[in-house]
Order: structure tokens, then sequence, then C-alpha cells
């Protein structure tokens, strides 16, 4: 079968280059040579999981063991990087500016805390899913199915994010409206999953990974080449277009650079883009500090991203395949500000009008005149990062909707056969009600998967901080805590869902800014800290046997 | 350990092993630098930054007065219509903002112009409107070319040279029909919207330069991922340490 990928790669690669036509206009026709760029490197993902395809369930959850910690990174990384961090971020930077960067800093940062509070101890605990830490560490089925129902519905708000990029993604390549796009691109993806859904996963990740970036970066050499920044490094070179951004750029000094509609590389000073909290932004402090904190918390109790550190050997390979995966991870964060930069300048002229920014990064290589081709890579490169994510967390969910709910807690007798049967119904599921969620396009991509950071900091984070670090916590401390972030998340979307169907509740504008979708962690986490430290303070020990679990087995191993 | 129930307590800050001890040890030294590097950063910056103008800002508070007053000179006029095309230039601002100051450039062209070359003027603004609301494609070459003939024939009577950027910006934010007068809605709209586009909070931290960067700048999206990630290989290092001195065999 490894035979096999050379050849069609080989055979394709003239095809797409006699097909390199029709992406030099934002949006509009059918592009063909995207099109090929973009169902090759789907094909290239399901080969790679066929040839490398695990051959049972301890091959796959074993995968980790076979390759190296920078290998096990890449997945992490992989694994991460989604459509909001390909298309999300850059997109949130290009509206808001210098606010855009909390959910850089918020994005990675929570990687030091998931690192230094968990990873370890997660891997010494030795339960495969969130749902199995939740239900064993408080001793309760109850709270192991609400933890599987937690787990589904992060995952569809996660996935929502990603259909919507998936959705611009495929508008943009085939020129077909939004609403289409999702549908088309939604059914593309859940064939996607269903196929390759358990096929070589970490091996696939790593390919993944590699398309992802390269896609990314490759642009941006050519951006800040083309506009005479510093090339060599652009993650460094952008930093001059920030500069110039802010203290604009006169028509002298253009050099007769256009962009790819002919206006001058020019504009005028716009220092609300750079500056910290610029009321111009319409963003504040306390969103700044709130969105970041937000995700910190989140992404430190994301289930499908706990759960990498359950299938590495040893305690020592969760940690340092942490440090890759950050370091990799930050390659990504590094550069998407580029385009949120370039972006700026090369759709200053008000003729070219309200991009849609979260495809803020395909516009920004088109309007730089790179290579259609380029763009194309770029954009599969966007579809890549959605679809290997959404894929992992179709997967996830579905697992606790088949393994955690049904199996564990409904029928524990049930056949094989019937298993998976349940998790390919979960699949399809939860396929259908992302796409239906995503063809309302409520919010940004960034701030939509942001959403789901804010439910897990308020929910699961609170239950593996407490859980590890504390053997007072008890089943009433967990459930209390559940409940109180489960209201104060419950409340959030609550407004904000009213707010986007033009309701407007009592209290709206307090409730909205204090605790907006996509960061009311900041209160949710903290108050479900203290309701279940207070709660289980009132009521009955942990058990024993738990109680030396965690001495004996993570706090002393 | 005996199995008395009172034992096999932990938390975080009475760890009971020595494992645990030290990993606490590492993990409060890592947190007080994540926290202080991040949070303090931006704590620092929302405190030190003080409300600065753009040059803009200040030429327009010069002549506001009577501007709205209507005892504005020609040289007045000039300065208003170039602070108002110095926010009409920036990619995102309120709708009803622009709709104000479209109609404070186009009333202060027409004042300026006078009423023989302000009628003229008006015909070649409406002509532009109609070619623009039929081309498909910003780069059709009859709409550059008018685009472009409209912008040398009005530059001069706002006052701008040749070189300035804002050249660029007026034959699409003139409106035809908006040259009679600057309406009360506007007149109210205007300076609101002049001092949220034109002011901005600066300090030392985002005057200065790094790398081509703001410093500010650097330090948020440069920066502090290089930390987190040093950050995350000190514990690993420190956790490699621990293990070896407790002798856990993994």
């Amino acid at each position: 079968m490894k035979k096999i990928i050379l050849p069609l790669l080989l055979i394709s690669i003239p095809a797409i280059l006699s097909a390199a036509t029709g992406a030099t206009q934002l949006e509009g026709s059918f592009k063909v040579g995207p099109s090929i760029i973009l169902i090759t490197i789907l094909c290239l993902f399901v080969l790679v999981g066929i040839v490398f395809r695990a051959k049972d369930t301890t091959d796959f959850y074993a995968a980790g063991r076979s390759i190296s910690r920078v290998g096990s990174g890449m997945a992490i990384a992989s694994n991460w990087m989604s459509a909001a961090s390909f298309l999300g971020m850059a997109a949130l930077m290009y509206g808001a500016g210098y606010h855009g960067l909390a959910y850089v800093v918020g994005w990675t940062g929570g990687y030091v805390l998931l690192l230094i509070l968990m990873a370890g101890q997660i891997r010494r605990y030795g339960k495969y899913t969130a749902a199995d830490f939740i239900g064993d560490r408080y001793y309760s089925q109850s709270l192991r199915a609400i933890g599987a129902i937690i787990a589904i519905l992060i995952s569809i708000s996660y996935c929502v994010g990603q259909f919507g990029g998936i959705g611009l993604m495929f508008k943009w390549v085939m020129g077909v409206s939004y609403g289409w796009s999702v549908v088309i691109g939604g059914t593309v993806v859940l064939a996607y999953t269903l196929i390759s859904g358990m096929l070589g996963v970490t091996k696939n990740m790593q390919i993944q990974y590699v398309i992802i970036i390269i896609s990314f970066i490759i642009p941006l050499f050519i951006l800040t080449f083309k506009f005479d920044y510093f090339w060599l490094l652009p993650q460094i070179g952008y930093g001059a277009v920030v500069s110039d951004v802010v203290s604009g750029i006169p028509l002298a000094e253009t050099r007769q650079l256009v962009n790819s509609f002919g206006h001058a590389y020019a504009m005028v000073p716009a220092p609300e883009y750079a500056m910290p909290f610029d009321p111009a932004t319409g963003q504040t402090f306390y969103q700044w500090i709130a969105i970041s904190f937000s995700l910190m918390v989140g992404t430190a109790g994301l289930p499908h991203v706990i759960q990498r550190f359950y299938v590495v050997p040893r305690a020592s390979d969760a940690r340092w395949s942490v440090v890759w995966g950050l370091f990799f991870i930050c390659v990504l964060y590094w550069s998407a500000p580029a385009y949120a930069a370039f972006g700026k300048v090369l759709s200053a002229s008000p003729e070219i009008g309200r991009l849609a920014k979260d495809a803020i990064v395909v516009y920004t290589a088109q309007l730089g005149n790179v290579h259609p081709l380029i763009v194309g890579l770029l954009a599969a490169g966007g579809v890549s990062a959605a679809f290997s994510t959404v894929s992992g967390l179709l997967v996830a969910g579905a697992s606790a909707f088949a393994h955690d709910l049904y199996v564990k807690t409904i029928n524990p007798d049930a056949p094989p056969k019937k298993q998976l049967m349940f998790a390919r119904m979960g699949t399809i599921l939860m396929a259908a009600i992302v796409t239906a969620i995503a063809l309302a396009k409520l919010a940004l991509i960034g701030q939509l998967v942001a959403v789901a950071f804010s439910l897990a900091g308020c929910t699961i984070f609170p239950l593996f901080l407490l859980g590890i670090w504390w053997s007072g916590s008890n089943k009433q401390g967990a459930v209390a805590g559940l409940i109180a972030g489960g209201l104060v998340s419950l409340v959030a979307l609550t407004y904000f869902i009213a707010g986007k169907m033009g309701a407007v509740l009592p209290g709206h504008d307090f409730i909205s800014y204090w605790l907006g979708a996509w960061y009311f962690g900041i209160i949710g986490a903290p108050l479900a800290i203290l309701v279940h430290i207070i709660v289980a303070r009132m009521t009955p020990e942990t058990p024993l046997e738990i109680r030396k679990f965690l001495i004996e087995k993570v706090h002393s191993q | 350990m005996e199995s008395n129930p009172n034992d096999y307590h932990i938390s975080f800050f009475k760890p009971a092993t020595e494992m645990a001890r030290l990993n606490r040890n590492i993990v409060i030294s890592l947190v007080i630098i994540w926290t202080v590097a991040i949070f303090g950063f931006q704590i620092t910056l929302k405190i030190i930054s003080k409300p600065t103008p753009e040059p803009a800002y200040l030429a327009f508070e010069q002549v506001w007065d009577q501007v709205s007053s209507g005892n504005a000179s020609d040289k007045d006029l000039q300065v208003f219509a170039q602070a108002s095309l110095s926010v009409l230039g920036k990619n995102f601002i309120d709708p009803g903002h622009r709709v104000a100051l479209d109609n404070g450039l186009s009333w202060s062209l027409h004042q300026l112009a006078g009423p023989d070359q302000g009628a003229s003027i008006r015909q070649d603004i409406a002509a532009f409107e109609k070619l623009k609301g039929e081309i498909e494609n910003i780069t059709d070459p009859e709409y550059v070319n008018a685009r472009n003939e409209l912008a040398s024939a009005v530059s001069p009577v706002l006052g701008l040279s040749p070189g300035d950027v804002r050249t660029t910006l007026v034959s699409i934010e003139l409106n035809s029909s908006m040259m009679d007068a600057l309406s009360p809605e506007s007149r109210e709209a205007i300076p609101a919207a002049m001092s949220l586009y034109l002011i901005h909070p600066q300090s030392i931290l985002t005057d200065g330069r790094l790398f081509g960067f703001p410093f500010h700048y650097f330090y948020t999206a440069v920066f502090l991922l290089v930390l987190f990630v040093g950050l995350c290989w000190l514990y690993c290092v420190r956790a490699d340490r621990r293990d070896a001195i407790l002798g856990i065999d993994q």
C-alpha cells in the first residue's frame, strides 16, 4: 500500500499545475487547482491511515509508544491546531488587534498549567477517558455519565467553530453559498471520520502537522519577501509590518508595491491595531484578561487534550511530549499574527469592503498576489486543520456516547457490534447537530471554539484539579461544583443565544459583558472550585481506598 | 503506611509525600513566574498607558468649533476634511460614524469648492457613483480611471498633496447626496467618532521598538510564547531531576 502513495502524488502534480486557475478572485467561482490540492491531501490522509492503521485496540491506545517524544509532540500539536488556530486567530487580530493576542496567550499559556498541574498525575492515575477518571475518582456512575455528557457537549461546541471554518474554505474553493458549503463540508468530514476515524491516528497526526505548518508558513515567506520585510524569519519580520500599521505607510514609501487589486501598499496610521485595550476596538482590559484566563483553564480541562496523556508509556514521556507539542503549536501561533498585520495593510482600501474575517488568512495571501496554487494549499491546510480536529472530536464524542454512556452506565453486556453501531450513530448524530448550529453562523470561529474552553474550564477543570491535588475532594463537592459551573455556563449561553435571537433578558448588558459567551470561565471556574471545596468540607470524607490510591499511586511513584 | 482512616490525606498545600512536596515547590515557583509574566505585564500596560491623540485629532480639535458653528475658514475646512479622511481610512469603523464622516467630508468639499465648481464636482461624483454601481470588478479600467481623475480633481481643493495616502480614499468616500449640509446627527456624531478612533492608550512600553515590533506587542505575541515553552522545558528538567532523587523508575 505504501507504494501506492508516491505514484499517486506524482500523477496528481501535473494535474494540479495545469489546473491552477481561478484563485485570483477573493470569492466567486469554482477553483479547480485548490480543489485538486484539497482532495489530494484528504486522500493522502486516508491512505496514510490505511497504511499505518491500528491492528487492534491495544495498538490504537499504545500508538504513542512506538514514536519519539518529538513525534508525540507533533501529534499533540496536530490534535490541537484546528480551524480556530489556522483561521480564527488571525481573524480575531485582524478585527480587534491586540485584543486578539489574548487568544494566542490563552491557547498557549494553558499548556503550562496543564503540564505542571496535571499531565504526569493524569498519566499515573491511569484512566483512559475524562469520564472514566471522573467516575472513578468521585466513585459515582452518575458523575461518569455527566462527565460523558459534558465531554459530548464540549465536543459539539468545539466542532461548531470547525464546521464554520470548513464551510468558509469550501465556500472559497467551490464558490457556493455558506449554507451549502457547511452541508457539503460537514458531509465530507463525516465520511472522512467514519472511514479514517480509527486508522493510524498518531502517524496521521504527524503528517497532518507537517502539511498544516508548511501550508501556513510558505505564504508568509512569500509575503515578507515580496513586500520587502525580513523574510528569513517571517515570525520576526512581520514586526515591522505592525509598526507600519501603527505609523501608517505614506504613498511615497510604497515603491510601486501594490495588492492584487492594484491598490498601493499604503495606509493611514492605525495605532488602534496594536495598542492595548484600545476603545476603538470595542474591547476592554477585563475582556482581555477574562479571555486569556478562560482559555488557559479550558485548555487544562478539555477531554480530548487530557486524553493524549493516557496513551504514552511513561509520565516522563507525557511531560516531554507537552514541551515538544507546545513548541510545534507555537510555530503556528508565532506566525498567525503576521497574516493579520499584512491583511490590515493589503485590505486598507475601503474599496475592498468588509472581508469575512475568518477567511482573512486566505484573502491576505490573495491580496498579496501569492500564486493561486500556494493560496489553494493554504486553504487546504485550513481544511486539514479543521478535519484533523473534527475527526478526533467526533471520535472522542462518539466513544463517550457509546463507551461511557451506553456501555458503562446503560448496557454493560452490550456486544462489540452493538457498541460499534452506537459509536457510528453517535458520530452521525453529533455531525448533524453541529451542522445545524454552524449554519446559524453565531460568531467568529475563534469565539465559538472559546465557548468550549469556558465550558471545560467551568466543569471538567475543577474536577481534575481538585481530584488530583486534594484528597478531601469528594462526590458531594464534585456535584455541587458541577452545578455551580454548569449554572454559570447556562446563564452565559442563554444570554448569548437570546441576544443572537434578538431577545433582551433582564440585565442583558451586564450579564453579556461580565459573563461573555467566550470568557465566562473567568467567573465559572473559580466559583465551581470554591463551591466544590466548601461542600466537600461539609460532607463525608472521600473513601479511604481513593485517598490511598492518590497518595500511593499518583503522588508517590 | 498503616490503614488508619486519618492517614492518606493529601493536598497541594499539605503534601503528604516527598514527591508531592517537591512537585509543589516546582509548581509554585513556575506559577509565580507565569502569572507575573502574563497578567503582571498586562496590568502594568493598563496602569501606565495614557490617552494619546494622533496628530489628526489635535488638528481636528483646533478647527471643530469653527466648523460646527459655520464660521470656518477654507483652511479650517481643509483641516477638518483631512482629519475625517484619517478616520475613514481605518479598516473598521462603525457604519453610523462612517455616514457622519462622509457627510462632513462631502459637505466640506462643497463649501471649499464654491457654487460653480461645487456643482461641477457634484456631477462628477454622481457620475462616479453611477459607474461604481455598474461595474463587476474594481479593477475595471474605466472605473479605475474615473476614480483617479476624481481624486486628482478634488484633492487640491481639500489641500491634499499628491503623495498623501488620503488621496486614495477621497473618491470612494465622497457622497453626492451629502454635500448640501452637515446634518445635526453628523454634527453630534463626528466629535465622538474622532475621539474614539484617533485617541489611543499609549505608554513607554508601546512606543519602544524591538526587532521592528512595538515592544509590548513583541512581548505578548512572541516573548510570552517563548517563555511558555521555556517554563515547560524547565519543569520537565526539574521533574526528571526530582524523579532521579526519589529513585522513581518509570
